[in-house]
């Protein structure tokens, strides 16, 4: 790829990514202005998953290892940014056994939201390097046993986290706008990170680890740095869900919200931001239809009793349905190409398309 | 070949979007050694698993004994009487010699005719029945080789493949395989032999087809290939080479 | 004393842990798949105790083959309904199958049962205790043992001496090659999912016995044992299932000593830490075989 490109050549290059973007921030432009306060809960919550999705794509999609430890950095994210903004009379009556000099410290919800990212970043940079080594089954169980290592801590370090309990009194921040901001700018991010040296590097170790090894590429140090970037990505997430959601305790950082995750990525297609982008939009509108199916069953009383879990459930045949129907995603893992170039001046992908994901 | 015991017609198979054979067309009749000769990546390993239905073909039809087997697994196939002696003698390793045979007869099972097929296997392979009770792992390179095709006898097959059996092999025991190849098919055997080695596998069967780049470049006995074929440039060729395999004019 | 006591209760939870890990490997080394939904067998056959023991009151023997029967059908109907249309795909594919597998399941049981746990009638051997020179022991600690002894011997007799175990020890080495004997892949990876089944209905009787009590998420602790212990011991053979099972077993008893009164809420991390860290300096686990992977087509 030259250097050199006409402004056209370059809109052209990225108007997968300016149509993607523009059409999350239409929407949520219409749904400021038009939508019900529901609506608009729905969508910042859905921009703020989009980030995740995407943070997850970074590492999972472009290395091609599974990750179940990543919603762990969004709980350091949203305690470290919670514990750093709140006032210290609040945090004194949420968290009665939390250390003094943490009570103590204060920042405001901008600069507390960024040091939470930070501290993910730093924390995955700490432990990660060991873990990139291991492949395959030990990869898949060590990545578990490390979020299953974060959810132990965090349900039990109650001088920091208040334990099992809720954690609350967190301000609210983060309205759709910022929620916005944040989805298109991580959008921005995983866009050009794909075609970054480093993103080519971790895609070509994710197809032929072997032969990336042959031609120089360090497999385990790529692996490491873009696993700490998409740490830092999902810590920077849990501040603004923080901040959005308000109280929160370790179960929202927990199997049941990786798997929401997981699956958004699965059923889009976890090679692609478009895929990345398709997933989160699909499982958000089917999981809220079916929270609203699940509230009038239970509403209407026409069963004799509850109705729990239906949601969950549903998801799980979908995705089942989904890998056997089209296993790399819906999308796949090349990007929707919105506007057909000629072969001459397109973006060069590899030809990847029937790679499975 | 009016009574073709296995028939290939445009055959093209692919490893996930690779397309590695393009449209090949294979006759074989009972009793007959033939080879598919080639250089590295030809694609005539590829035609094998095909026929045997370890890759299923993207299209063409294979029949056998008059009955189409196109896209049916490989436990069918060999139920149907194929064997295939797998590349780089895929013996099972932690199991021993007697296991690794048992399995062999899976398919056609049956105790008595199993102690009488064992008995001459131990003629052929005097070696085998020494390390009857040895983990087949523990085997030399040429003791597993005769083991991999030893198992492959074990189902009564009608069609042996055998493929690049001769690969690590020492010289003197790749005599002793192309010996044993001979005997088989001197027997009545059926066998289709992929080798990389064209001189030495020309010496020994009664046609051949030479592969390059996933297809059939000439088809013809051992006379009608070195008349108009250079083989050395068949075996030394590296596959993405066209020239290597041009026929002489 | 207190050492008799430490040596009965490291055998019976290492025999546990040993079935579990067990009932994993069975299924991973024929497919290379790490069952995410292999907990969920042990709370299904949980259920099936719960269902004929307390709900219906049939009596116990009935009661714990039936549930073990519930057990290697789920697992059977598991592998028929989600692992077979997705295994030649990606392993990514199956993983996530898995793990959709066990949320179905979870989610399945909560929807049709309760959320909340329920109490399990258990026959009175199962809660009772004997004093043997002094110590006092509970009865399933030590029929745990006895049970596991005899499931191993079985096992080991099934896979030298009969067909299918040959059939399944050569797919866990080689399996397109077993297929070219004409041994059919459906059939070794069923019989896997059945007896991966049967194996943590066993180990569900013994967890579920602990607590006399089963909720939805019952599975999740039996499934992460399975995992560190397969983990530790080396994934690609069984006695490696079983030298983890008691290695781990061995591990948690020792924590539960080492560690302060303050520390032990933080024995699973310790825990989790300590084989991460072993994982490093031995990737392949305590026992080792030394083969290359290879992918069920």
């Amino acid at each position: 790829m030259s250097s050199k490109k006409s402004i056209r050549e370059a809109l052209l290059d990225h108007s997968t990514l300016l149509v993607l973007m523009g059409a999350v921030t239409i929407v949520g432009v219409v749904v400021q202005l038009v939508g019900t306060p529901l609506l608009k809960n729905i969508y910042t919550s859905f921009c703020i998953s989009l980030m995740m999705v995407l943070g997850l794509q970074m590492f999972m999609g472009n290395s091609g290892i599974l990750s179940w430890t990543h919603i762990g950095f969004v709980g350091v994210g949203a305690y470290v940014s919670g514990i750093l903004s709140m006032q210290p009379m609040m945090k004194q009556l949420g968290v009665p056994n939390m250390y003094p000099f943490l009570v103590s410290l204060h920042a405001p919800i901008g600069v507390a939201i960024l040091a939470g990212g930070l501290v993910a970043a730093l924390l995955a940079a700490l432990i990660s390097y060991p873990l990139m080594r291991l492949s395959d089954a030990a990869g898949v169980i060590t990545l578990f046993a490390t979020l299953i290592v974060f959810h132990v801590v965090m349900t039990q370090w109650d001088n920091v986290t208040n334990g099992p309990r809720t954690f609350f009194g967190l301000q609210e921040y983060t309205t759709l706008w910022v929620a916005l901001i944040a989805a298109l700018a991580t959008m921005v991010l995983a866009w050009f990170f794909r075609d970054s040296a480093l993103g080519l590097r971790i895609r070509a170790s994710r197809d032929d680890r072997y032969a990336a090894r042959a031609v120089g590429i360090d497999v385990v140090r790529v692996r490491y740095l873009t696993f700490v970037l998409s740490a830092l990505v999902m810590g920077l997430a849990g501040g603004i869900w923080a901040h959005f959601i308000t109280s929160f305790s370790p179960k929202a950082f927990y199997i049941a919200e990786m798997f929401t995750l997981i699956s958004m990525l699965v059923i889009g297609g976890a090679g692609s931001i478009t895929g990345a982008v398709t997933g989160a939009v699909v499982v958000t509108i089917v999981r809220e239809a079916l929270r609203q199916v699940e509230a009038a069953i239970n509403n209407a009383h026409v069963l004799p009793f509850e109705v729990f879990g239906l949601t969950e459930l549903v998801l799980a045949v979908f995705m089942v349905a989904v890998l056997i129907w089209r296993p790399v995603g819906v999308i796949g893992a090349q990007e929707a190409r919105l506007v057909r170039l000629k072969a001459t001046s397109g973006g060069g992908r590899p030809a990847e398309a029937d790679k499975e994901v | 070949m009016t009574d073709a015991l296995l028939t290939v017609d445009g055959l093209e198979a692919a490893y996930g979007s690779i397309r590695a054979v393009h449209g090949v067309d294979l006759r074989m009749a009972e009793g007959e050694l033939v080879a598919l000769l080639g250089s590295n990546g030809a694609g005539k390993s590829t035609t094998l698993k095909s026929i045997v239905g370890v890759l299923k073909p993207v299209s063409g039809t294979i029949r056998f004994s008059g009955e189409d087997i196109t896209g049916k697994a490989p436990e069918q196939i060999v139920k149907r009487g194929i064997s295939l002696v797998p590349e780089g003698r895929d013996v099972f390793g932690a199991l021993t010699v007697e296991e690794n045979l048992r399995l062999g007869a899976y398919a056609v099972y049956e105790r008595k005719q199993y102690q009488a097929d064992l008995q001459e296997v131990f003629d052929l392979f005097p070696v085998l029945k020494e390390r009857f009770s040895q983990p087949a792992g523990q085997l030399s390179g040429g003791e597993q080789q005769m083991l991999a095709i030893a198992r492959a006898l074990m189902s009564h097959p009608k069609l042996l493949m055998l493929d690049e059996p001769s690969l690590g092999l020492s010289p003197a025991m790749t005599d002793v395989i192309f010996d044993l190849i001979v005997r088989l098919n001197e027997r009545g055997a059926t066998i289709l032999l992929v080798e990389q080695n064209a001189e030495r596998a020309l010496e020994i069967v009664d046609r051949a087809y030479l592969f390059a780049n996933g297809r059939i470049e000439f088809e013809g006995t051992p006379q009608q290939i070195r008349e108009r074929v250079d083989v050395a440039a068949v075996y030394f060729g590296d596959g993405t080479d066209t020239d290597a395999c041009e026929v002489k004019q | 004393m207190i050492l008799l006591e430490f040596i009965v209760n490291t055998l019976s939870l290492g025999s546990l842990y040993a079935l579990l890990a067990l009932g994993l490997v069975l299924v991973y080394g024929i497919l290379k798949l790490v069952n995410f939904a292999y907990g969920e067998y042990v709370m299904v056959a949980g259920y099936g105790l719960f269902l004929g023991a307390t709900y219906l009151g049939a009596p116990w023997y009935v009661t714990i083959v039936g549930s073990l029967v519930l057990a290697a059908l789920v697992s059977y109907l598991t592998e028929i309904a989600a692992f077979r249309p997705v295994r030649t795909k990606s392993m990514d594919a199956m993983l996530v199958t898995s793990f959709a597998v066990s949320i179905f399941l979870q989610n399945a049981v909560l929807l049709a049962i309760s959320p909340r746990a329920k109490a399990v009638t258990l026959p009175a051997f199962m809660t009772d205790s004997v004093t043997v020179a002094g110590v006092t022991l509970p009865v399933r600690n030590i029929l745990l043992v006895v049970v596991t002894a005899f499931l191993l011997a079985g096992l080991s007799l099934l896979m030298k001496r009969t067909v299918l175990g040959m059939a399944m020890r050569a797919a866990a080495d080689k399996f397109t090659t077993t297929r070219l004997m004409g041994v059919p892949a459906n059939l070794v990876i069923s019989a896997a999912f059945v007896m991966s089944g049967f194996l943590a209905g066993v180990a569900s009787l013994f967890w579920v016995s602990r607590s006399s009590s089963v909720d939805p998420m019952t599975g999740s602790g039996p499934l992460l044992i399975a995992f560190i212990a397969t983990v530790m011991g080396g994934m690609h053979s069984t006695v490696g299932a079983v030298v983890g099972g008691f290695a781990y077993g061995l591990l948690f008893n020792l924590l539960s000593i080492v560690l302060p009164a303050s520390m032990i809420n933080y024995r699973d991390a310790f825990m989790f830490v300590a084989v991460i860290l072993f994982l490093l300096f031995r990737p392949q686990g305590i026992v080792s075989r030394g083969y290359v992977e290879e992918r069920v087509g």
